[in-house]
């Protein structure tokens, strides 16, 4: 085996070492072993991340493991965000109030739980073929809804119905689309008719792979919380703990996205790479222009996260769709850009739900005001999800654009450059209320957790900025060159 | 396949219309065991004995998992749907003729399973939508799976064990989740009843 081979097992195994020893580990040791158990997680996928990434021409494309630099992304997204959405766990769990499971069990539960989601994701980007991935895909539902509706209160509960029900039924059609591919190549292949590195060499009939193709795209839609079949995303992010909506949003979406994108390359051969784009293109244009108004409305803080969400998901399918050099080295930053600003805006919540309760179901304002520190965690995530300079936000974005011409699609980069300008004066606006808008009284001190937010949020900063930089060197690099051959 | 496949999509329309929760889990298992015996009825093949011990065991499970959430959570009425069982039996039947119309054959072994298919999707997504008890759109979730395990066995050749093994094991799991939220839902409003899910809305 080679070194390569040992992370991958070990990125697949130690989230599981995390089950297990959550399971059985004494109550007085139970945060410290998840915290340890997190970090070697956390160390191991970022480990494989930064080998992916930095060979790009060396990936390893098996029939059930897959090792490249999209997967690489994905993997050091979901290693750092897991990381860091374990460090805020302890301050939740000491602050939540009821649960969905028996009270003395619940600390136990939600950490098993979180090992399991972190293990079924972290499965995603490394899935060989089609099949396991969807696989992953699906078991990702059941540990994240359990923890969506971990509080047991009726809104956590209306939420994680939801998003267990609405995406299950998307999965659904998404296999529908699967067994459709299986049937157009023919059948009689097994598993490696599925595979990543089969798909684009396969003889499969056009017509019914168009239609396959769709039904796995509105299918994984679902998942990803593409408009018009979103309905869960903004219930389930705000009602999620604060760790998870992080993990949800920042991890679990683009994961998922990645998917779709393999799909896209994989079959582009058949149906072509401007259909297989335009169907991309369009989920993004829609999700985009969904997302805009509920940006200029007052919203809940987390509410807002989501719908934000919902915004970047259709830049990202946009740039995917567009698939040129300059698109491709948007969408990297973009996927790392926001899962950074993403995940702190979420871990903000903790200390500013118990600053001004009033956060849950309505939009505040003056936060700076009367907590400085928690104002500038605010501030930055948002300023950094709006697209304000120097985020590396803003750069991904002007490339994806930029990305839309290079490919001969200039009004539908006309169309995303108008969204996105609107979605940035949106969130610019909240940005000035929730930071530095009219304060209501409250108690200045009271900011459970904000120590840690604070310390996430130099190191969140440090790596926007680092991603900025390395945004204006990507375009043309041996990365984005990697990420345009596929796995063909 | 074309009488079983007919049968299968009879089972689906019972699910549709039945008020009880019991005789609704029974018609599911019932297509479970009649889609194992089709995968037992093809040949005897390795492959085609694993696939229908592995529908065999979700059937059952299943069945346990659900007759044993409707025991635990025991209703004074069954909770009403929104939509009268004509009508909702009308829409899935008028859902599924569409998809039929839609779908070009796509390669399946016969035209009457990939019918039975797209029946019984869009069976289940019509049981998911109108129902509002909360275990009638589990068993949405459900039907839609049956729906693709005709898909799956009518396939030219086989299909990998693995992934049929996989999708029966992650169906298990979301049930199992749901049956955790359908009796948290019971015990906090009284009812599995999904009407009571209508808090959360932006403003």
């Amino acid at each position: 085996m080679t070194a390569r081979d040992w992370l991958v097992a070990a990125v697949l195994v130690a989230p599981l070492i995390g089950v297990a020893a959550s399971s059985f580990a004494p109550r007085a040791l139970l945060t410290r072993v998840a915290l340890a158990v997190a970090a070697s997680v956390g160390i191991a996928a970022v480990a494989l991340a930064v080998v992916a990434l930095a060979h790009p021409d060396h990936r390893e494309i098996g029939r059930w493991i897959v090792v490249d630099p999209a997967g690489g992304l994905l993997l050091g997204v979901i290693g750092l965000v897991g990381l860091a959405s374990a460090l805020v766990s302890p301050q939740f769990l000491e602050g939540r109030g009821g649960t969905l499971f028996r009270e003395d069990h619940a600390d136990r539960i939600y950490w098993v739980t979180f090992f399991a989601f972190l293990a079924v994701l972290l499965a995603v980007p490394l899935a060989g073929n089609l099949g396991a991935a969807w696989l992953a895909i699906e078991a990702t539902t059941a540990a994240s809804a359990l923890l969506v509706g971990f509080s047991g209160r009726a809104r956590a509960l209306e939420a994680g119905w939801k998003y267990l029900i609405l995406t299950s039924l998307g999965l659904g059609i998404a296999l529908l689309g699967i067994l459709m591919l299986e049937s157009a190549a023919g059948g009689g292949g097994g598993i490696e008719l599925l595979t990543w590195r089969s798909l684009p060499h396969a003889s499969l009939d056009p017509k019914v792979t168009i239609i396959a193709y769709v039904l796995l795209l509105a299918g994984l839609a679902a998942k990803i919380g593409w408009a018009p079949v979103h309905n869960w995303l903004p219930d389930a992010h705000s009602e999620a703990p604060a760790p998870v909506s992080a993990l949800l949003s920042a991890a679990l979406l683009p994961a998922v996205l990645l998917v779709a994108w393999r799909s896209e390359q994989a079959l582009a051969p058949t149906i072509g790479a401007r259909t297989a784009g335009g169907v991309l293109v369009g989920f993004g244009l829609v999700s985009l222009g969904v997302a805009v108004p509920f940006l200029w409305r007052p919203q809940a803080w987390k509410r807002l996260l989501a719908y934000s969400s919902l915004e970047h998901m259709g830049v990202i399918a946009l740039g995917v769709g567009f698939g040129g050099p300059l698109a491709m080295a948007g969408v990297v930053v973009h996927i790392a850009g926001h899962a950074l600003a993403k995940a702190l805006g979420f871990y903000s919540a903790t200390p500013l739900l118990g600053h001004e309760p009033r956060a849950s179901g309505h939009s505040v304002g003056g936060i700076a005001r009367t907590q400085p520190a928690l104002g500038a965690s605010v501030g930055i995530s948002l300023g950094a999800l709006a697209g304000l300079p120097p985020s590396p936000l803003f750069v991904s974005e002007v490339l994806i654009v930029a990305g839309g011409f290079q490919v001969g699609r200039p009004w539908t980069a006309s169309a995303a450059a108008v969204l996105l300008a609107l979605g940035f004066l949106g969130l610019a606006h909240a940005l000035i209320d929730t930071v530095a808008g009219k304060a209501r009284r409250r108690d200045r001190d009271f900011a459970p957790g904000l120590r840690s937010v604070t310390s996430l949020t130099v190191v969140t900063t440090a790596l926007l900025l680092t991603l900025t930089v390395a945004a204006l060197w990507l375009p043309g690099s041996a990365i984005v060159e990697g990420l345009m051959r596929g796995l063909g | 396949m074309s009488g079983v496949a007919w049968t299968l999509v009879a089972l689906g329309i019972g699910v549709v219309v039945v008020r009880r929760r019991s005789i609704a889990v029974g018609l599911v298992t019932a297509q479970a065991l009649l889609l194992a015996a089709t995968a037992l009825g093809q040949g005897g093949s390795f492959n085609s004995v694993v696939a229908a011990v592995a529908l065999v065991l979700r059937g059952a499970l299943l069945a346990t998992l659900l007759l044993l959430l409707v025991r635990r959570t025991r209703e004074a009425r069954p909770v009403a749907a929104g939509v009268a069982p004509l009508a909702r039996a009308g829409a899935a039947v008028g859902l599924a003729l569409t998809l039929i119309w839609l779908v070009p054959p796509i390669g399946l072994d016969s035209a009457a399973a990939q019918r039975a298919t797209l029946s019984l999707v869009a069976i289940g997504l019509v049981t998911a939508a109108t129902r509002r008890a909360t275990l009638f759109q589990v068993l949405g979730i459900v039907l839609v799976e049956n729906g693709l395990a005709i898909a799956a066995l009518s396939l030219p050749g086989t299909s990998s064990l693995a992934i049929e093994v996989g999708v029966a094991v992650d169906l298990l799991l979301i049930a199992l989740v749901a049956s955790v939220f359908h009796e948290r839902i019971f015990v906090e409003f009284g009812a599995g009843d999904s009407t009571a899910l209508r808090s959360l809305h932006d403003r």
